[in-house]
């Protein structure tokens, strides 16, 4: 059978969040290097600023002429960054600072206009390709997998998915009582960023450090991927804008031999068994990678299909095992 | 104290999103940032210490906000003046070795708006004028400890 080429998204989704979370532990280095070549005195550095001196101009040296300057192009985080002179923010970031200062800032909203225009037609895309966090939480759902194994008692509590709405609606309110930007000390993705650029540039991780652990420890103990899926409150607003997403997984019950390995791959508790997607998919892609019968492929479809019942396969398979032991019987 | 450029501190507080850049375009590692000794509003915002590393006035970091926390400001001399009030800076004429008769004079030629900022008089006293913007290299390059020159962060920034 000709298999879909979608299987090796799943792939590629690695290698982007991969990419996404080097680039992060990258950029502190490089600021440090800008540092050091703006105070023009490399006789000056202890020598273990030498070092990241000397790599990073190893690093550099092929690509720029300027490094000082050029370096400049990449700056941020996924938080919010600048990337190529493109300034990129966050959805959530612009929540959060319009429900602060009470204010719409132009400019900045417009650093947000891709990001919602690849959520509107993708879902929660970022969750699933981008996000820094979801490189550690899926890591960590590894291993919470493996303790399983080793027999560790692991409880999967299931909450209501409504939950991270509320953190979301919440911590708007909060953020314009109290005047602050609450969401930058509760969300993952921002948490990542700015504490690898503590422990590199400044030295030391601060307090999200403490948060973000707590969440990993929640994940593992209390509900896999718990946290992405009934708290995270950039989670919460990605799905409302990917909720009438254009491109969004469907499954083809003329294939669908109902293994329910889909179900069981999914991180995120859904039920593509069922056809229960749902705004929450965040299209990592983990079920059609693992689908025997490429009967999960990425659709032009704006609704999700309603359930449409045990996969056909499967009711083809069922008539000839119930025809064989008609026959078995009747052989007797 | 805040970079420059940025709002007046309740504003800044809304406005901020604790994105971080402008520690990371900082060329001169000037700001640093809050953990929660400041309170939770305050977590992760940037601030500079003079003393410990000052201001340079490149305004690297108003360019880089993405939110207008802190306001771009073009590299000019006239836009600087106009525009940055960080602090201001004052002298404690009991400490500073110019006024003691020592000719000094390291704050004069360390601060970069000379005659706009700064002027001096007889034995090299530094007379801060309303110009000062706050940068704070006068602090940093002050050869008293504890420092006769500092400068006293401005809220409102207005």
């Amino acid at each position: 059978m000709h298999r879909t080429w979608q299987r090796h998204l799943n792939k590629l989704r690695w290698l982007i969040l991969s990419l996404v979370f080097c680039t992060l532990i990258l950029l502190p280095f490089f600021h440090l290097y800008q540092t050091y070549l703006a105070s023009h005195s490399y006789d000056l550095l202890l020598s273990k600023e030498k070092l990241v001196y000397d790599t990073m101009e190893s690093l550099t040296a092929p690509f720029l002429s300027d490094p000082e300057k050029q370096l400049e192009a990449l700056k941020g985080t996924t938080w919010s960054g600048t990337l190529f002179g493109l300034k990129l923010s966050d959805p959530l970031a612009i929540v959060s600072q319009a429900s602060a200062a009470m204010k719409l800032y132009w400019p900045f909203i417009l650093t947000a206009a891709i990001p919602v225009i690849f959520t509107v037609i993708f879902g929660r895309f970022f969750c699933g390709w981008i996000c820094p966090a979801t490189f550690v939480y899926e890591l960590n759902d590894s291993l919470g997998a493996w303790l399983r194994k080793a027999g560790l008692p692991i409880s999967q509590h299931r909450m209501d998915r409504r939950l991270k709405y509320l953190v979301l609606g919440i911590g708007a309110v909060l953020s314009a009582v109290t005047g602050a930007v609450l969401f930058a000390a509760i969300y993952p993705p921002a948490i990542i960023g700015r504490e690898i650029y503590y422990a590199v540039a400044v030295g030391g991780f601060g307090g999200g450090t403490v948060f973000f652990l707590l969440t990993l420890l929640f994940d593992l103990m209390v509900s896999r991927r718990g946290f992405c899926r009934y708290l995270c409150p950039g989670g919460a607003l990605y799905s409302l804008l990917g909720r009438y997403r254009v491109f969004r997984i469907q499954r083809d019950v003329t294939n669908c031999n109902d293994c329910a390995k889909c179900n069981v791959v999914c991180q995120f508790d859904l039920n593509p068994l069922r056809d229960g997607f749902g705004q929450e998919c965040n299209n990592c892609t983990a079920c059609i990678a693992v689908c025997p019968t490429d009967a999960l492929r990425f659709e032009l479809k704006v609704k999700d299909a309603a359930n449409r019942g045990p996969g056909h396969l499967g009711q083809l398979y069922r008539k000839q095992q119930q025809k064989s032991e008609k026959l078995e019987v009747q052989n007797i | 104290m805040r970079p420059p450029g940025a709002l007046s501190e309740d504003k800044f507080l809304a406005n901020c999103i604790h994105c971080g850049k402008c520690g990371e375009i900082c060329p001169n590692r000037a700001i640093n940032f809050f953990g929660f000794e400041n309170g939770l509003a305050s977590l992760d915002t940037p601030y500079i210490v003079p003393r410990e590393q000052s201001c340079i006035l490149c305004m690297k970091c108003g360019d880089v906000c993405p939110t207008g926390a802190l306001k771009p400001i073009a590299r000019e001399l006239e836009d600087i003046v106009a525009n940055v009030k960080m602090g201001h800076a004052r002298v404690d004429k009991n400490l500073c070795l110019s006024y003691q008769g020592k000719t000094c004079g390291v704050c004069a030629r360390a601060c970069p708006l000379p005659d706009i900022a700064m002027s001096v008089g007889f034995l090299e006293t530094p007379i801060v004028m309303d110009g000062c913007v706050g940068c704070g290299l006068c602090e940093r390059s002050c050869i008293q400890i504890p420092p006769s020159i500092r400068v006293i962060p401005d809220m409102d920034r207005s």
